[in-house]
């Protein structure tokens, strides 16, 4: 079964049968999960933190490193693959986002990403339909082109589907 | 069913792993040494022609990116900076520990070592980047050692993992050190004293390795350094480079205010720089055989 691996702040889409989009170890990270019913394609963007304005050329250089930046990469390569640019019609499901404990404010950056990335998905007047967000725990996620199932799994714990 | 274990035990396990070599304990106390210079480092590493070898062998790797190829020593060493030379050379010696495939904590080979080198990384942006007073290098090599215990106790821990997840979720233990001391009396800190005598470690790496979950209980002189590996482990973890079932199950001392300034744009920075540094010295020590 064909594999697209995506690291952190990369993106990437596919509509090949039989394939899974897949990011490794989501600790703060989050991972943007967009599916198209429509053109029957998956996307991914793997988030680290929450706005571009702290490094404008990283921006540039990997916009799938920041919410506000990487959404929009994300719409834009799966707009290559037929979808709407806007994202209307997808399904949207979140994971990821995780804390260490006891964690103050500044460190709570799996929050924050998950904050950051909902207000722009509400911008384009989307939202998700499913999320498994925040815990103490990090997150492996693979998403099947066929289904567009989730399936997350963690050191420790047995899979589980999204 | 676990086995309590005590200092006897663990110091047989000590006596099963390889000792640094002379040339990596030399280089561990001197760069923890403020007033060294890195003519000292030079005139270690050429004492050790295996060490002289992968030195050069990681600045031509091709995660580099050299044009032209380093063939001095000198100028590998003042390239690469201290605490890559230390890096390597602790990494080369201590390899079956560092890519021991932590069973214990559901770990997988070679996560170990990508912690502690992402770790060690993060405690050295941490330092640049709070306007710290500690050394950038010396904070890197605490880092890449912090975790070492995990290696010489996992087996210990066998089978464990989910029964300690499902307890720190129902809050029966508080968080995964706490889990080992229950389990088998003895957490991954405290194996530090006996293998701080083997491998004859200078006493702020010692203190680090003992207390980076606990900061406010290290001594006063090596305070600051211990909450930056602290906050370089928690950095580490965020980055989703764990060392298994473990990961993110610490608790994060809130006090590190008190020694160090980062701000939520610091801290984004720092995770920025973390991933960027790791994936390209990750890429050199594969390249160059060090972490295989």
């Amino acid at each position: 079964m064909g594999q697209i691996i995506l690291g952190v702040g990369d993106y990437g889409a596919s509509n090949r049968p039989g394939e899974e989009v897949k990011t490794f170890a989501l600790g703060s990270c989050v991972s943007v999960v967009l599916l198209d019913p429509k053109t029957r394609t998956v996307g991914m963007v793997h988030v680290a933190l929450p706005e571009s304005t702290i490094n404008k050329a990283k921006s540039v250089e990997k916009p799938g490193y920041f919410a506000d930046t990487g959404i929009p990469a994300l719409l834009s390569e799966m707009a290559k693959f037929g979808c709407n640019p806007k994202g209307k019609g997808m399904v949207v499901k979140l994971c990821g986002g995780a804390n260490v404990m006891d964690t103050n404010d500044t460190f709570q950056i799996g929050k924050r990403n998950a904050l950051s990335i909902k207000k722009v998905l509400w911008k384009y007047g989307m939202g998700a339909v499913a999320e498994d967000l925040g815990g103490n725990f990090s997150r492996t996620v693979s998403v099947s082109v066929d289904t567009g199932e989730i399936t997350l799994s963690s050191p420790g714990r047995p899979n589980w589907k999204l | 069913m676990t086995t309590k274990i005590d200092q006897d035990e663990i110091r047989k396990v000590i006596e099963s792993v390889p000792m640094l070599s002379a040339s990596a304990t030399q280089l561990l106390q001197t760069t923890t040494d403020p007033d060294h210079d890195l003519i000292e480092i030079v005139r270690i590493v050429k004492t050790d022609a295996t060490l002289t070898a992968r030195v050069l062998k990681v600045v031509n790797s091709a995660a580099f990116g050299l044009i032209n190829e380093i063939t001095s020593l000198d100028r590998a060493i003042s390239y690469l900076g201290e605490r890559l030379i230390v890096g390597i050379a602790i990494g080369d010696c201590a390899s079956q520990l560092f890519n021991k495939e932590l069973k214990g904590y559901e770990g997988e080979h070679g996560d170990l070592w990508r912690h502690d080198l992402r770790t060690a990384i993060a405690s050295r942006e941490v330092v640049t980047q709070s306007n710290s007073t500690i050394s950038p290098d010396l904070a890197f090599t605490a880092g890449l050692l912090h975790d070492i215990g995990k290696a010489l106790i996992s087996d210990y821990l066998h089978g464990t993992a989910s029964a300690v997840l499902e307890k720190i979720e129902n809050e029966e233990i508080s968080d995964y050190l706490s889990a080992e001391e229950e389990l088998i009396g003895f957490d991954h800190t405290r194996a530090v004293h006996e293998l701080a005598l083997v491998w004859k470690l200078p006493e702020a790496i010692t203190e680090v390795i003992r207390f980076h979950h606990a900061p406010s209980e290290a001594r006063d002189e090596f305070k600051e350094l211990v909450y930056a590996v602290h906050l370089g482990d928690n950095i580490a973890m965020m980055g989703g480079c764990g060392t298994g079932a473990d990961s993110m199950r610490y608790k994060l001392d809130n006090n590190y205010c008190q020694f160090m300034d980062l701000q939520p744009a610091a801290l984004a920075n720092v995770m920025l720089a973390v991933n960027d540094d790791f994936n390209k010295l990750e890429r050199s020590f594969a390249e160059a055989g060090e972490s295989n």
